[in-house]
């Protein structure tokens, strides 16, 4: 993978000392980016020399709506779960995959049983943060900031977009994959992002007359969103002027076909969205951090039957993902890992499914890992105040070893403070 | 397709008397705007005038809009972008006339335009089943044609607000239809009756799964977002209030079908299903031997024997809740950033009317804030009313469907939100994939007509009040093609 130099020369050290910089700052955040000053609003991508530069990749994929742990990664041998759960637990444990005594693994996870077999899946138990919130919206901002107290704005992957690689010099060293906003976990006033939704469709119908015309519409506009106006039109630009050249020389290596038809959510585009993070990765385009989400995940009601399509939907699309990205020599510089704002609670509802819950496993998969279980599965004998589990592991110690240990990122910079080690990375690039 | 020719080729001067916006308008409103409004140059098509050049950088080193708001024809527009899906120049010249505040009157007072009833092949009469592509299409149409589009801006703001998506509701009964009817006729109701009308909805009932639910094992996924996202927000409650309300609320079930139908659902296997028929739209049928007969629950800091109405009437005597809705109403029509001070005197109005929202629309409506220069272009378009306001402007409602297939790519498809949250607004409708989505559906939609209504309109729709660039751009624009192109396309446009 060729690191691109920066499109202009200019650095974001230029604009700090210029005084350009952050005049708005977090209270600009807090408005929602109305304020972004210029300096920004043209794609500043300046390489940071002193930056990251391994070729490390990582695909973070979201299950949104809260996945349930229990049926994720199973208690084999624990009485209580068929006491907690009479409708849920009994086709679960006698279906699922073994991975040692104590768990096994959905049995539609067929595929990353396989790469657990071969090493290749690490499994984080008992992830969570003190005082949980049950409220999807309150948990999802605190896995995407990393704070738990709510104060941090930006994204822990924005965060480090913008403190370690400064974009590399191009627009697409972070991107949502198969969205059409910027993911909260990317977010930062400080670093570049692209965001595309469908790489059929983005680019501009109507060819070079077209783009030129908005080229020169999307400059200097005014107003509170003007910087993002342009922002997003330039990094568009650039990104379909980027993509235009990657096209031409990938070939998927597995088969991504959305077969299941899955129909529980909007977001729902996860094999396609995994499909074009492939493509990036493989052409050398130079992406570090992608984000895609799959919806869904809420399963409040009837969940035997939804829950068990969701892990197959994400078996599938995770499975040809890693198919394609072994046979194009890819593999060993990416890391998966999934998350989700909460497990469930423990104790199945009269809906046939289950509440918003705490504490919950947490997968990754990749070359990269050491496999293995980590952590410690909270006991089903001793729920919290709310009935639900106790968190065993913080989520930032999983950050902490993906930015430190993966990414060779500085992870004390990003999330401002230590936390206990795991040891999932087989060959740590950095410190953390 | 020809777009732009050379900038600095400046068009003839336009006759100023067609100019809907004088040049003393603008003057006046420069200086309207105070101190704290950089000057820009303002675009009296099709001709640029520099009128003022002392574009000094604001605290973010950016210029800002001259806001033209100081004149009537300004504020009205204004207040159509906000109420409506943008609007002809028709419907602009006849609010004009009438003036500011009798157009918020009119807007208020006149009973919404019922939808016509869904294709004859989309009530049931055909599979049983509705299909949701002909009714995202038969809303979108209706937004296009209604005489009374403010109806369709709330409804759609409810959807976003007690939002429901056909995925988890089905299609296999009409609920999501009837709810989107259920919206519309509550829209501008009281609070209190607006939240018993929401519990009971049956799309609802399955949406949050309050139908399934019982007292003995209750399910919390309604009684939460009632309180978090319906009616008090976070903060404002415990889990301890999330489960008593679960408890209290349980009973309630779907309507009972008045009759079933035997449908094949695959002929080829002989696959025979019975779905419900329902004579006319019901509402949810409550049913005791499935509520929580624990005896007293404390709730809110209240213990008391509780069905839903008593919930409901709990919410309404917190503090919070009237802010809540406060918030929420006028950061959808003023500005993403509302003052607490300007929120506590609309939570008042609006505790004091007993929750009425006509009352609290009204007072939004009529606020100085709604008209301040701080508020002018100061949120963006949703997909939905970009769209429909393009269409509009362009004198294409037979373009319907095209906005129906560029919804997705845009982010905003209609019964379909991403989450419970509803819909993102504002910075999240720009994104990289946002503004190509939407530049794409400029070029085709401009593509498939044949003819399009004369070009010296299009800057009209954006109240001829454009940054340098797109002045720069549409003044040397070759064709009427290129001036609508340039004016939908651009920035100024994205706002509202």
């Amino acid at each position: 993978m060729t690191e691109e130099i920066g499109i202009n020369q200019l650095k974001r050290r230029d604009f700090l000392q210029a005084g350009l910089v952050f005049g708005a700052g977090a209270a600009g955040l807090a408005a929602g980016y109305a304020s972004v000053p210029d300096a920004f609003a043209r794609a500043v991508y300046a390489a940071k020399s002193n930056g990251v530069t391994n070729n490390s990749v990582l695909v973070m994929i979201q299950l949104a709506g809260g996945n349930d742990g229990l049926r994720t990664v199973i208690p084999l041998q624990d009485p209580k779960l068929h006491d907690l759960r009479p409708k849920l637990a009994a086709l679960s444990v006698d279906q699922a995959l073994p991975l040692d005594a104590d768990f096994g693994l959905n049995q539609n996870l067929k595929g990353i049983k396989a790469l657990w077999d071969q090493g290749r899946v690490a499994i984080v138990q008992g992830v969570g943060y003190p005082n949980p919130t049950f409220s999807h919206f309150e948990s999802i901002r605190i896995w995407e900031t990393g704070d738990p107290t709510r104060r941090q704005i930006d994204g822990w992957l924005g965060r480090t977009l913008a403190q370690s690689y400064d974009s590399f010099g191009h627009p697409l060293t972070g991107c949502a994959c198969g969205a059409t906003d910027v993911p909260g976990a990317l977010r930062d006033l400080q670093a570049t992002l692209t965001v595309i939704n469908n790489q059929k469709t983005f680019g501009f119908n109507g060819g070079n007359q077209v783009e030129a015309a908005v080229g020169a519409l999307y400059k200097a506009t005014p107003g509170i969103y003007g910087a993002l106006f342009d922002t997003a039109m330039a990094t568009a630009q650039d990104s379909i002027a980027k993509l235009k050249t990657s096209q031409a020389s990938y070939q998927a290596m597995a088969d991504y076909s959305d077969t299941q038809k899955l129909i529980y959510s909007s977001k729902n585009q996860l094999a396609a969205a995994l499909q074009l993070a492939s493509e990036l990765i493989v052409t050398g385009t130079g992406v570090k951090l992608l984000h895609v989400t799959l919806g869904g995940f809420d399963t409040h009601y009837t969940e035997l039957n939804r829950h068990d399509d969701l892990m197959s939907y994400v078996d599938s699309a995770v499975s040809a993902f890693y198919k394609d990205l072994s046979a194009h020599g890819k593999a060993d510089n990416v890391l998966i890992a999934t998350w989700s704002e909460f497990g469930r609670r423990p104790k199945e509802n009269a809906s046939g499914g289950t509440d918003h819950g705490a504490a919950a496993p947490l997968i990754l998969i990749g070359n990269p890992l050491k496999g293995g279980m980590y952590g410690k599965a909270p006991a089903l004998t001793d729920l919290d105040a709310t009935n639900n589990l106790k968190y065993q592991v913080d989520f930032r110690s999983v950050y902490q070893e993906i930015l430190g240990g993966h990414l060779g990122a500085d992870p004390k910079e990003i999330l401002g403070a230590a936390y206990d080690k795991l040891g999932f990375i087989k060959n740590p690039v950095g410190s953390f | 397709m020809s777009i732009v020719g050379s900038i600095d080729e400046p068009s003839p001067p336009a006759e100023s008397a067609k100019s809907p916006i004088s040049r003393r308008t603008v003057l006046g409103a420069a200086v309207a705007g105070g101190a704290g409004i950089a000057a820009l140059r303002v675009l009296v098509y099709p001709r640029v005038e520099q009128l003022l050049h002392s574009t000094r950088a604001t605290a973010a080193g950016r210029s800002d809009w001259i806001s033209p708001l100081a004149s009537e024809r300004a504020k009205v527009a204004h207040l159509l972008r906000r109420t409506s899906f943008g609007a002809t120049l028709e419907e602009l010249d006849r609010a004009a006339s009438d003036g500011y505040s009798k157009t918020v009157d009119r807007l208020l007072e006149t009973r919404p335009a019922a939808p016509p009833p869904l294709d004859p092949t989309n009530d049931f009469a055909h599979d049983r089943r509705l299909n949701v592509t002909m009714l995202q299409q038969w809303w979108l149409d209706h937004m296009l044609s209604t005489s009374t589009p403010f109806a369709e801006r709330m409804t759609l703001f409810w959807h976003g607000h007690f939002t429901s998506d056909f995925r988890k509701v089905g299609l296999q009964t009409p609920y999501i239809y009837w709810q989107n009817l259920t919206w519309r006729d509550m829209a501008l109701t009281d609070l209190r009756s607006m939240l018993m009308r929401v519990t009971s909805d049956p799309a609802m009932l399955r949406y949050l799964d309050l139908g399934t639910s019982t007292g003995q094992n209750p399910n919390e996924n309604y009684a939460r977002e009632l309180l978090e996202l319906f009616a008090l927000g976070v903060g404002h409650y415990g889990e301890d209030d999330v489960r008593a309300a679960a408890r209290a609320l349980a009973g309630w079930t779907e309507p009972r079908p008045t009759g079933t139908v035997d449908v094949t659902v695959d002929a080829k296997n002989n696959v025979v299903r019975k779905y419900p028929v329902y004579d006319q739209p019901a509402t949810g049928t409550f049913v005791a031997n499935r509520a929580y007969k624990g005896g007293p629950l404390t709730f809110l800091g209240k213990k008391d024997t509780y069905d839903a109405q008593k919930v409901i009437d709990r919410i309404l005597a917190q503090p919070a809740t009237a802010p809540f809705i406060a918030q929420k109403v006028a950061q959808h029509f003023v500005s993403a950033k509302v003052g607490g001070s300007y929120v506590k005197r609309l939570a008042d109005k609006f505790r004091s009317s007993k929750y009425d929202v006509k009352t609290l629309v009204r007072e939004v409506l009529m606020s100085p804030e709604f008209v301040a220069d701080q508020s002018y272009r100061a949120l963006v378009k949703s997909p939905t009313e970009f769209m429909v306001h393009s269409l509009k402007a362009l004198k294409a409602p037979q373009l319907s469907r095209l906005a129906l297939l560029s919804a997705p790519g845009m982010g905003q498809v209609l019964f379909d939100p991403p989450d419970v949250g509803g819909w993102p607004n504002n910075e999240a409708w720009i994104s990289s994939n946002n503004v190509v989505a939407r530049v794409n559906f400029v070029t085709t939609a401009l593509g498939q007509l044949k003819t399009l209504p004369q070009g010296t309109e299009a800057p009209q729709h954006i109240d001829g009040v454009v940054g340098p660039q797109t002045a720069g751009v549409l003044n040397s624009a070759a064709d009427d093609h290129a001036r609508w192109f340039l004016a939908l396309a651009s920035p100024e446009f994205q706002l509202k």
